[in-house]
């Protein structure tokens, strides 16, 4: 008798945790079928070599998204995205129209699962906390240019330029150690882009000081 | 014959991938600068909003951009606005672009500003 329940409840459990093992290759499948990949590809190493093959993309690239994302925002923006980019994608001269497709919840977080299978062994975890380092702050809106290009928090206000991703919610949004990793590592990520490498200007130290006051960033 | 046919198709082949690799020094100005330069340079891009603290330069204006050489273009755009103790807005690119596209953008500078610079 003892027995047989134990049995019950394996398959129980067994089956309650399929699903999930499954999700990865249901979460592709949502990605194909919703058109993700005509603006987005998922395979990595970055292809990009000329300025030509940056400007031909129609959207950003995600073969490494499980690195770069924190799960819980990436599930929520799937379903009901927001700007990141003030511009539209690519363009200097037109705002972003705010015209990303949504998935629906259940979609959502299946696409969640597959995007956040696909990461980058660059990315080394545990380096890098929240924090707003008063050090991190200097390079961010004294010393170097970052402020001019992105949107950030400075208190209460929302400040900074607008060719870059909003930086306003990084907390949220980034991974910390992923931020690190773009910085220390930027062509690995993106080999061709309008912000300038740091690597070689900026120490080591200052790239830490700045990943974790980006990382403080919270949001509304 | 088929054989310098193949060879001239090769030829073909490397030119146009040379010529993909490198980009125009006016798509350069374009894709870098012009976020806070401008497309045409007069300091207008996107980032340039009330909070922007110092206006980016304005290469159409002739009179200032003759005050600068040359070689303090160059310098400025290497190592940032702060090597010619200028505002730190003004990104250091010598880790992002090469010595040639460096002396492409001065040529560019020079065409907005329709001046040479002091010797
Ligand atoms: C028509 C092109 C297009 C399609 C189709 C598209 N996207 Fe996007 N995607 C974009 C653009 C452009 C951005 C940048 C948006 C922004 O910055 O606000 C983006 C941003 C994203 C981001 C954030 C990436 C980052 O680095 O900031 C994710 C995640 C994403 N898309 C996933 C998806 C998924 C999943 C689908 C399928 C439902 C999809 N996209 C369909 C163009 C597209
Ligand atoms: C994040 C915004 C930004 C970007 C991107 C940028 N600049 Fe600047 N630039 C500035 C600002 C701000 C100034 C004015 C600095 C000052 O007057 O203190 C400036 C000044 C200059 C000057 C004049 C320096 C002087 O002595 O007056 C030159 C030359 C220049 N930029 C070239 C470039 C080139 C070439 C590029 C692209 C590779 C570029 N800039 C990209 C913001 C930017």
């Amino acid at each position: 008798m003892n027995k047989f329940l134990l049995l019950a409840a394996t398959l129980v459990v067994a089956i309650q945790t399929s699903p999930a093992l499954a999700d990865a290759s249901g979460g592709e499948a949502a990605f194909g079928t919703n058109g993700c990949g005509d603006c987005h590809y998922t395979q990595g190493p970055a292809r990009e070599k000329t300025i030509e093959d940056q400007l031909a993309k129609k959207g950003p690239e995600l073969w490494y998204a499980g690195s770069k994302f924190n799960r819980p925002w990436l599930e929520a923006w799937l379903s009901t995205p927001k700007p990141i980019r003030l511009m539209k994608y690519n363009s200097l001269e037109e705002k972003n129209p705010g015209d990303h497709p949504a998935l629906s919840a259940g979609d959502a977080t299946q696409v969640a699962d597959f995007l956040m299978s696909l990461t980058s062994d660059v990315v080394v975890a545990g380096k890098i906390k929240a924090k707003a380092h008063p050090k991190g702050k200097l390079i961010f809106k004294k010393k170097m240019p970052c402020s001019g290009c992105h949107q950030y928090e400075d208190r209460k206000n929302v400040r900074g330029g607008a060719s870059g991703p909003s930086l306003v919610g990084a907390g949220k949004r980034l991974n910390p150690d992923w931020i690190l990793a773009y910085l220390t590592e930027p062509t690995v990520f993106k080999p061709v882009k309008m912000m300038p490498v740091f690597k070689g200007i900026l120490s080591p130290k200052d790239m830490e000081f700045v990943s974790s006051y980006v990382a403080s960033f919270k949001g509304e | 014959m088929k054989k310098s046919t193949l060879l001239i198709a090769s030829l073909f082949i490397v030119f146009m991938t040379e010529a993909a690799c490198a980009s125009e020094p006016e798509a350069v100005f374009k894709f870098y600068c012009a976020q806070c330069h401008g497309l045409g340079g007069e300091g207008d891009g996107p980032n340039v909003t009330a909070d922007f603290a110092t206006d980016p330069r304005n290469f159409t204006k002739t009179a200032e951009m003759e005050k600068l050489s040359d070689a303090d273009i160059k310098n400025v755009i290497l190592d940032g606005g702060p090597a010619l103790s200028k505002s730190a807005l003004m990104p250091p690119w010598s880790k992002t672009l090469t010595g040639q596209e460096v002396d492409g953008l001065v040529q560019v500078l020079r065409g907005f500003c329709k001046c040479k610079g002091a010797p």
